[in-house]
């Protein structure tokens, strides 16, 4: 059977006029426009095509799947007559309401989706649900044009319970309880993203959050006013929350966490960096009331000991990605007590930066018990040594990003065979393993996918080293390497030579630091530095040297004109687009993207006295 | 290589091989619950012109690796279309209509999802009025409500 334009039953032929409309928002009628295909879907409410680029930054976006939204159908809140259609249906009248839904959900830019609004009625009610799903609030124009339609009683639409989404951290300090008042009726949001909006209290979140029902992801990091207050309207109204970020809500306490833990109990990603006051009695009750976590991030929770760890990888079997980064408290009992024989297949990414009473034994018991790690911190845990790294061979192609930073016990034969081992590594951080050679460097030279590489303050390495990195792979088609940042910050044997054929043979390098190589800290190569960060003082300025994005193609251009001697590999200009995607690599980014700061930009760590 | 009939709307039994007609998940399911009787299944929804076109996707996609292109990822490159589908889908509007409520119908997801890019691609860019000429689209809004409409999305014009 075809589809054929969808009559209400109670089509009913009776012109409101515009002072009853307040009125006709109880009782909304369905509108049937002449318009071909113009009956609103039946499912309104139903869950529709998402809707198509997200380019919002909240921090599970990525995982869009996990906690998809669904896209309202509006009805015209006037109802007014309707007529047959006088002429015959053009093909596309033929499209039932969900067709159009996902045809309208490909478009992207909010203009095309206004054009499609003004159409005809049909096409409004079944496109309004997707332009205002996320309404674009990135400027105070937007704001206000979008609070002022909110606010209207005889709006054309009921806009309020169109958005699901609402994102207001472009807009940040500027942001206070008075904003976000007029987004008080709007019960239906379902990711709420505030990030950084600093100056927000307890009044306005909790407000805005009451009596909904339908959140999921909440995103209120730097927040730092918020209290136990905004987390209990949360765990009373949001049953259905399954994202959770407070970083930096450094007044929440453990009291409002242990009631989150046993109310929103669908919980997966949690984000609790720097909540200082957050101890074992929460995060233990999170493991025990909330299976579905896949995420969890503890940075800087210096309350946290090992009694959390242990419960958090045994019961959660989903977990997929543990951030422990400075809970200084851990120790190796968090690892050893796990039950043996048993494996944790599903956590990718463990991150212990700084946990330096994690040792040796924990990290063999941890590579055995979770075989599929991809992404390994161990910087700053400085006591382990080779026998750590000979256990994370084991964790062979799986292997992908591995930060041994400040791990200064670490010699060449660990790294000669971590190389061996585990050729799929993307990422490496050695700084300051100053016991490596030129040795290490060649070998890791080898590694056909190798994108980022941090050798800051490894005093031994030389230019042989640097040549080793420019050298195109041995039987790797195309042979053009893949190095994209190059952190080389107090490698202060390096020379021209060797950073020029660098430069040359590495196409996609976006950052080359090195800062304190005096060879570099000339004022006509610092011509291509980018600023050093407005905390540094004098002494840090003096030898600061990064080079990024095009400041790289303009130093490569400088010296192949200035310093034509060097230029002796032939230079790389193919490049292989296509490279292999990986398996889940795109799941990577959940809760990732809000420490992608940390993402090993040591010279900043490191910047400091050169004497030490 | 077994082969499976389909008979169109229209009474024509097209014999197509199976792997190819289990792109559309509607008869994926209907082979597996009911097996394989050797009787041509009936597709009372899709005449044979139709039919045939969707069968020519599906015999060229019948090595697509299953669902995972067809998720998320897809649908976020809103605008790509392959080289391939991009003629496949250079049909008239009544031919195209037709794919798109066949692949619905017979649920198939990527043809589907392939048939809503190229219209909205057909939408992309142009005025309310340049779109309701590429479809033929009686405007039906008062010039008050459309002067409120655009009033209450003013947002939408930025940029």
């Amino acid at each position: 059977m075809r589809f054929q334009p969808y009559r209400h039953p109670k089509n009913i032929s009776k012109r409101t006029s515009k002072s009853e409309s307040t009125s006709m928002r109880m009782h909304r009628l369905r509108e049937v426009g002449r318009c071909p295909s113009a009956a609103p879907s039946e499912t309104s409410g139903s869950t529709s095509p998402e809707r198509a680029a997200d380019d919002d930054t909240d921090f599970f976006m990525a995982q869009a799947n996990d906690s998809q939204s669904s896209i309202g159908v509006a009805n015209f809140r006037d109802s007014r007559l309707s007529s047959e259609p006088s002429e015959p249906l053009p093909p596309i009248g033929r499209l039932p309401p969900e067709i159009l839904i996902a045809i309208f959900s490909k478009l992207v830019a909010p203009l095309d989706m206004l054009n499609s609004m003004l159409v005809c009625r049909g096409w409004a009610a079944n496109s309004v649900g997707i332009l205002w799903h996320r309404p674009t609030c990135n400027t105070w124009a937007n704001v206000r044009s979008v609070t002022t339609s909110l606010g209207k009683p005889d709006s054309l639409f009921n806009y309020a319970d169109l958005i699901k989404r609402l994102n207001l951290s472009a807009l940040s300090d500027d942001v206070s309880d008075g904003t976000i008042l007029s987004f008080n009726q709007c019960k239906r949001i379902e990711r709420l993203t505030l990030t950084s909006c600093k100056n927000l209290t307890d009044k306005g979140v909790s407000d805005l959050v009451e009596g909904n029902r339908h959140l999921q992801a909440l995103d209120v990091s730097d927040l730092r006013h918020l209290t136990d207050h905004t987390l209990a309207t949360v765990s009373r109204d949001c049953p259905r929350l399954q994202g959770l970020n407070i970083t930096g809500c450094s007044k929440v306490t453990d009291d409002a966490l242990l009631i989150v833990s046993q109310k929103c109990r669908q919980i997966k990603r949690l984000k609790l960096n720097g909540v200082s006051n957050v101890s074992d009695r929460a995060i233990q009750s999170f493991a025990e009331n909330c299976p579905s976590i896949l995420e969890i991030d503890l940075h800087d929770c210096k309350l946290v000991t090992s009694a959390s760890v242990t419960p958090l990888l045994t019961t959660l079997r989903h977990l997929r990605e543990l951030r422990l980064a400075h809970c200084t408290e851990l120790d190796d009992s968090a690892f050893l007590s796990l039950p043996p024989q048993v494996t944790f297949d599903s956590l990718r990414i463990l991150d212990l930066t700084a946990c330096e009473n994690v040792r040796d034994d924990s990290v063999e018991r941890i590579v055995r018990a979770a075989p599929r790690l991809r992404n390994l911190v161990l910087a700053k845990c400085r006591f382990i040594t080779d026998r750590s790294v000979m256990a994370i061979c084991r964790l062979g192609k799986n292997l992908h990003y591995v930060h041994l930073g400040h791990c200064s016990n670490i010699t060449d034969s660990a790294v000669i065979n971590l190389v061996k081992s585990c050729n799929r590594i993307r990422y490496i951080d050695l700084a300051c393993c100053n016991l490596l050679t030129d040795r290490s460097v060649q070998q890791l030279a080898t590694l056909p996918k190798l994108r980022r590489i941090g050798l800051v303050k490894c005093q031994a390495i030389t230019d042989q080293s640097i040549l080793a990195l420019a050298r195109p792979k041995i039987g790797h088609h195309p042979s053009v390497s893949s190095l994209e940042r190059v952190h080389l910050s107090y490698c202060v044997q390096l020379r021209m030579k060797g950073i020029h054929a660098l430069l040359n043979s590495c196409p996609r390098l976006t950052h080359l630091s090195l800062t304190g190589v005096q060879e570099f800290l000339r004022e006509n190569l610092t011509a291509f530095c980018r600023e050093a960060p407005p905390e540094f003082t004098q002494q840090q300025r003096d030898v600061f040297c990064v080079f990024s994005g095009d400041g790289v193609n303009r130093l490569r251009d400088h010296l192949n004109r200035h310093e034509p001697q060097f230029q002796e590999e032939a230079e790389a200009t193919m490049y292989d687009d296509d490279e292999e995607l990986d398996e889940d690599e795109g799941q990577m980014t959940g809760l990732m993207n809000a420490t992608v700061i940390n993402d090993g930009d040591d010279d900043y760590i490191d910047v400091g006295p050169l004497n030490t | 290589m077994s082969s499976i009939t389909l008979t169109s709307s229209d009474g024509v039994d097209i014999s197509v091989e199976r792997t190819t007609a289990e792109r559309s998940v509607l008869i994926k399911n209907m082979l597996e619950d009911l097996g394989d009787s050797g009787e041509a299944i009936p597709i009372p929804n899709v005449n044979e012109a139709v039919l045939k076109k969707v069968i020519e996707w599906c015999e060229h996609h019948k090595h697509d690796p299953p669902s995972a292109s067809d998720d998320d990822d897809n649908r976020r490159k809103t605008t790509d279309i392959d080289e391939w589908d991009q003629k496949f889908m250079q049909v008239d509007q009544e031919m195209l209509f037709e794919i798109i409520l066949a692949a619905n119908y017979l649920d198939i997801k990527a043809l589907l999802d392939v048939g809503c890019k190229t219209v909205a691609n057909m939408i992309k860019g142009k005025s309310p009025e340049e779109i309701r000429k590429t479809f033929n689209i009686q405007n039906d809004f008062t010039s008050e409500e459309e002067d409120q409409i655009r009033r209450e999305n003013e947002w939408a014009e930025d940029r």
